[in-house]
């Protein structure tokens, strides 16, 4: 028997100098852990990635330039401490990876390209014919192809995949989701990955947004509906509760006058809206009474210190129902998600990214 | 807390000066040790083991048996522990003629003197030190009078970069190409210069610090 030690030699790591994506297999436990915290904050150390791995700096040693071959992890300028060495951060690649996100609402369905740090790169709606109905998945396919076409080549070879955030239960009129799950990855030849859309959103916030940095937060999402997710410790708990509450947009459409043209323009992206009168303040009143008791009635399970609004409602009213969540609940701060262009589909596209590069 | 680096080396790590005599060397200032510890810092000590001609694991026949790197290795380790950082940057001897060896060779005896220290265990408090293999710039072609002494090993020399990395990585030792940063001298073709030994010195400061340390 040989002796081992001087066996050939057995990279941990597969070698691999092309450029491009390593394949899913590849992607180590302790590689994921070291891309979560760089996927969780804007910048870290070796250093900070062994306190709080307890890999060692040997190991870290190679699994970093690993990532840094592969181009997914870039290294800052050392920064000179008060005390102690310079200290080198760490940081994601923003060019290192893309991802496309796909959000199927009501009324419209969201396509957005986001680069490894979560910038929307392309963004795209496709209105649907009737509401509630959604049935055009080859259109789908072709606005997923022109999203990616519109990426350098060198960087289609990094999409990481496409993440589907899908309501539940499902629209009334569409594929089944594993079908249309089937579908896409055959049609596109990427990954697709599913999920509840306002988990998603939850999700996006966590990775990209205001959250980025937050252990725990309770997250809402203000859209025809009122929904609410918890997030502990990074995780989205009880991801897919139907649960929600009618004090959303659709809420508001009913209170106006029936034919009222200023009904189309609150599903659609604007600055602001238009004056509504007292049917906008009794929504808005609800609308934070139940953000409030929501958070009241979770505070006494749990200590937490952030509620998250996400929405595509004008930001400035979104800013309000947070000032009034804030005046009721001083010990919370709550603050708008910054996601707000499509928080779907910017969380669905932060599926792939937490799908194949951090641990779970 | 003093921190204790060792820099295990050959010619290249003793300062020797390129296209001289034996006896022509670098300060201390202008070896690559020296730039490293004097970017350190206070609270690091930068010993260095630079021996001309010294090979990974071989016996000399000609220069001799002390040119062996693997036997020297445990008692330097032994003389200078605790320490914090082993520094490699050794190759370039192993690609001489006599010995004919492929680069894959060359970082096999690299990954014995891994091996090595892990048993002694030189780090403080009994513990494994880091490693750091550093893979020597490659040769440059005209090698001038030493050409029949080296004949073929400008090409292996370009190949030693990568077959050290992944001896790195399946050892689990930090790892620096030092032909990113610098180059050999014409003069003789295979020593580094006096700016070369402050590039050198200059990028492994970075590297070093870029592991790590607490508290430091």
């Amino acid at each position: 028997m040989p002796d081992m030690r001087f066996a050939p030699p057995n990279p941990l790591r597969i070698a691999d100098r092309a450029s491009g994506l390593n394949s899913l297999s590849v992607r180590s436990h302790n590689e994921r852990l070291v891309l979560s915290l760089l996927l969780q904050n804007e910048a870290t150390t070796r250093l900070e990635i062994g306190e709080k791995t307890g890999l060692s700096a040997q190991t870290i040693s190679v699994i970093v330039r690993s990532l840094e071959q592969e181009g997914l992890v870039v290294r800052g300028e050392a920064q000179k401490g008060r005390v102690g060495p310079p200290t080198t951060p760490l940081m994601l690649n923003s060019e290192g990876a893309y991802s496309v996100g796909v959000s199927v609402g009501y009324r419209n369905t969201h396509i957005v390209v986001v680069d490894f740090i979560g910038n929307v790169q392309h963004q795209r709606v496709m209105p649907h014919k009737t509401a509630d109905t959604f049935d055009v998945p080859e259109a789908l396919a072709l606005e997923i192809h022109q999203a990616i076409a519109g990426l350098s080549e060198s960087r289609q070879g990094r999409i990481a995949g496409v993440g589907l955030a899908l309501p539940t239960p499902p629209i009334r009129s569409g594929p089944d989701h594993d079908v249309l799950h089937r579908y896409l990855e055959t049609e596109l030849g990427l990954p697709v990955f599913v999920q509840n859309d306002i988990t998603a959103a939850a999700g996006g916030e966590s990775l990209f947004g205001a959250a980025r940095q937050l252990q725990d937060f309770l997250f809402f999402y203000l859209g025809a509906r009122l929904h609410g997710r918890l997030v502990l410790n990074h995780q989205i708990y009880n991801g897919n509760s139907p649960l929600s509450y009618d004090v959303g947009v659709l809420a508001l459409e009913r209170a106006l006058p029936a034919g009222d043209p200023i009904s189309a323009k609150l599903w659609e992206q604007h600055p602001s809206w238009p004056p509504m009168g007292s049917a906008f303040t009794d929504w808005q009143q609800a609308c934070a009474e139940s953000l409030i008791k929501s958070t009241q009635a979770l505070l006494q399970f749990i200590e937490l210190k952030t509620v998250l609004l996400s929405s595509f409602v004008p930001p400035e009213i979104c800013t309000t129902l947070c000032k009034l969540v804030r005046q009721e609940i001083p010990s919370i701060d709550a603050v708008i998600g910054r996601t707000f262009a499509a928080p779907k589909a910017v969380g669905a596209a932060s599926l792939p990214f937490s799908s194949r590069f951090m641990v779970h | 807390m003093t921190r204790t680096v060792l820099c295990f080396g050959d010619s290249n790590t003793h300062g020797q000066i390129p296209g001289r005599g034996p006896l022509e060397r670098y300060a201390r200032g202008q070896r690559w040790g020296g730039v490293l510890e004097s970017l350190l810092g206070p609270g690091w000590q930068v010993i260095e083991e630079g021996l001309s001609g010294r090979t990974t694991v071989h016996d000399d026949p000609i220069e001799g048996a002390l040119k062996n790197g693997r036997t020297y290795l445990r008692p330097c380790l032994q003389s200078h522990t605790p320490l914090d950082l082993i520094i490699i940057m050794l190759g370039t001897n192993d690609l001489k003629r006599r010995f004919n060896m492929p680069p894959s060779e060359v970082a096999m005896g690299i990954g014995c003197l891994v091996h090595d220290i892990r048993e002694l265990s030189p780090g403080p408090a009994g513990h494994d030190p880091e490693i750091m293999i550093v893979a020597p710039p490659p040769m440059l072609d005209d090698l001038r009078e030493w050409e029949s002494i080296f004949s073929g090993a400008q090409e292996k020399s370009r190949k030693l970069a990568l077959e050290f990395e992944i001896m790195a990585d399946s050892l689990e030792a930090h790892f620096f190409d030092a032909g990113m940063v610098c180059q050999c001298s014409p003069a003789d073709g295979f020593h580094i210069d006096e700016e070369a030994h402050r590039q050198l010195g200059d990028a492994l400061a970075q590297e070093v610090l870029a592991i790590g340390w607490a508290d430091a």
